[in-house]
């Protein structure tokens, strides 16, 4: 787009932000895999926008969809239309592990500095204070695609120095049956395809040094103070990389998430 | 052949307390719901869930106090209701043995028991605390002594990759179920399954089970499957007893048929924060009812037409989803 018009503070949601914020990371002719809620919105948009070419494979087992009604899950009727091949995660996973797939969005209860992420427990595995839902796709995904986006509410109590329980694999992992500590690249051998390549939240981008495999700022959104984001870590943030301020939504981004992408307000939020 | 049409009472009572036993369909879609209420009607206990992923189903399973393992990766109802509320309560006071895998592992178990191999091997995971030996529940609980022949000695196992020189690789023993419970659009009068959308893990589950159980939305002749057999994912000799059911996928959704009923299901997950909650829930919809035409009635036409399926594009165009 030649002519960009931002829009202002006020005029977008943080959900907004998040699907546009998501959206600018796919390239065009990618193959995306993807989950429910906001990845679907941040693809949708990619592919409406700067991605055309890429190809959308949910995890529930339909490849390259062109339906026209967003799907409210993985599983949906709606996921199957148009779609190149519906078939299962057998298929898919398959693929997956063959390193066919780019990129892929997930999300987390809990993340650490290393982009280690908690999707099972809070508290100590054997007497845990809360249970979620578990681990689903999200390490496989983590683990077999070459780059993964994390979006994720900016809490104290959610980045930590140390996750509960490592769900998902981030750029230092445990390597079992010993359980230390050691790089991505060391636990993955001949197998390494890359790792997390973002961590996108409410208030900020991050992303990664991939040699010492710790998190840093990339941007804040508009309006976010690095004391704000610092109340909202639980480790010291690196702002040693911070290239500013994150590009707000534009406004031809919003009409086409709002018009085109989600008119039935299913993640997106209700007008006021 | 025998006839394998049956009531679902009937196909039920096929099932023993203490099976190990997986169904069809993802998280809230196309699962045997019906098959599930009169299993809990039936009072069966003690059940061994083995899943690639889980869903409404399993929590009511749970909530009732049906289960004693559960095996899988993901549990919860998706948009109306991402907290296994049951799955929680029952884990932390110690009456369910959460066994937790990833996605990808569960599917490769499934299909290991599939294709009859012991296990499959996966580059899937790795670093994580999946594979963390401190968490093995069933070795923990002394499961693993091999009394129980469905239960491997061990959850991993890793070897170093003897072809290729790739490193260590990860091994994911084999699920041996002894029954699947499978909920398809259409099934033939000798047992041939056509699945249409999406098929999950439908077809691995199948294969790895020992006693197939089939509710379908239709019976349809054998002669008109076959005059289309790649549309077909199963043969009937690999199924053992078949119940027509329209809407037995009911709350969840079935591809082709009918929608996901979201409020429905999201009121289940509220009710289900607490042991009162779920036992005044499962009176009004499980026990309360007597069958699922009591079940159906008790819904009624107005809210199942509102859930019925376009028949071009597969999906309830009534259903309001979202906020606008």
């Amino acid at each position: 787009m030649a002519d960009k018009q931002y829009a202002k503070p006020g005029e977008y949601s943080i959900v907004d932000m998040l699907a546009v914020a998501s959206a600018r990371e796919v390239k065009d002719e990618e193959v995306v895999f993807a989950g429910t809620g906001l990845p679907m919105l941040a693809i949708m948009l990619a592919q409406q926008l700067s991605a055309p070419n890429s190809k959308l494979i949910y995890e529930a087992g339909t490849i390259d969809s062109k339906g026209d009604s967003l799907p409210s899950s993985v599983g949906d009727p709606r996921c199957v239309t148009k779609a190149s091949v519906a078939s299962g995660l057998f298929d898919v996973f398959n693929q997956l592990q063959r390193g066919k797939v780019d990129l892929a969005y997930l999300g987390g209860a809990e993340i650490d500095k290393y982009g280690n992420v908690n999707t099972t427990v809070i508290g100590d595995y054997l007497t845990p204070s809360m249970r979620f839902p578990g681990s689903g796709g999200n390490p496989d995904i983590n683990s077999l695609a070459r780059r993964t986006v994390f979006i994720m509410v900016q809490e104290k109590r959610r980045f930590k120095e140390q996750v509960d329980y490592i769900t998902s694999p981030g750029w230092m992992v445990k390597k079992w049956p010993e359980g230390t500590l050691v790089h991505r690249r060391e636990a993955y051998g001949k197998k390494f395809l890359g790792g997390p390549s973002a961590v996108i939240t409410n208030m900020a981008v991050f992303r990664f040094n991939e040699e010492i495999g710790t998190m840093y700022v990339d941007t804040l959104h508009p309006g976010v103070t690095r004391e704000q984001l610092q109340e909202n870590t639980g480790f010291t943030l690196d702002f040693s990389h911070c290239k500013g301020e994150t590009e707000p939504p534009t406004y031809e981004e919003l009409r086409i998430l709002r018009d085109v992408v989600d008119p039935e307000g299913i993640f997106l939020p209700p007008i006021k | 052949m025998a006839d394998k049409r049956c009531s679902l009472q009937e196909a039920i009572q096929m099932i023993q307390n203490d099976d190990m036993i997986t169904f069809s369909g993802f998280v809230i879609w196309r699962r045997p719901m019906a098959a599930i209420y009169e299993m809990l009607r039936q009072g069966k206990k003690g059940l061994h869930l083995v899943e690639v992923n889980s869903g409404t189903h399993a929590e009511l399973l749970i909530g009732a106090g049906a289960v004693s393992i559960w095996e899988s990766c993901w549990i919860g109802h998706e948009l109306y209701g991402k907290v296994p509320h049951c799955l929680d309560r029952k884990m932390r006071e110690r009456s369910v043995i959460v066994e937790d895998y990833s996605h990808q592992h569960m599917l490769y178990r499934m299909a290991a028991g599939a294709m009859g191999i012991p296990y499959l091997p996966t580059w899937a995971s790795r670093g994580t605390d999946i594979l963390n030996p401190e968490y093995d529940m069933l070795e923990k609980s002394g499961l693993r002594n091999g009394a129980n022949e469905r239960i491997p000695a061990k959850k991993f196992d890793f070897a170093q990759d003897p072809f290729y020189n790739e490193g260590e690789i990860i091994h994911v023993p084999a699920v041996r179920p002894r029954v699947c419970i499978v909920h398809a659009q259409q099934v033939g009068e000798e047992g041939t399954i056509r699945i249409t959308g999406q098929t999950y893990s439908d077809e691995q589950a199948i294969k790895a089970s020992e006693l197939v159980i089939v509710l379908a939305e239709e019976i349809v002749p054998e002669s008109y499957l076959r005059e289309e057999p790649e549309r077909n994912l199963i043969p009937g000799y690999l199924v053992d007893a078949i119940v027509e059911l329209p809407w037995g996928a009911h709350p969840t959704g079935a591809y082709g048929y009918y929608d996901v009923d979201g409020p429905f299901i999201r009121e289940f997950a509220a009710a289900s924060k607490t042991d009162e909650g779920f036992a005044t829930w499962a009176d009004e919809w499980v026990y309360g009812v007597k069958d699922h035409e009591e079940y159906l009635n008790k819904l009624g036409v107005s809210r199942l037409e509102k859930l019925r399926a376009n028949s071009y594009r597969k999906y309830s165009t009534k259903v309001k989803r979202g906020t606008r």
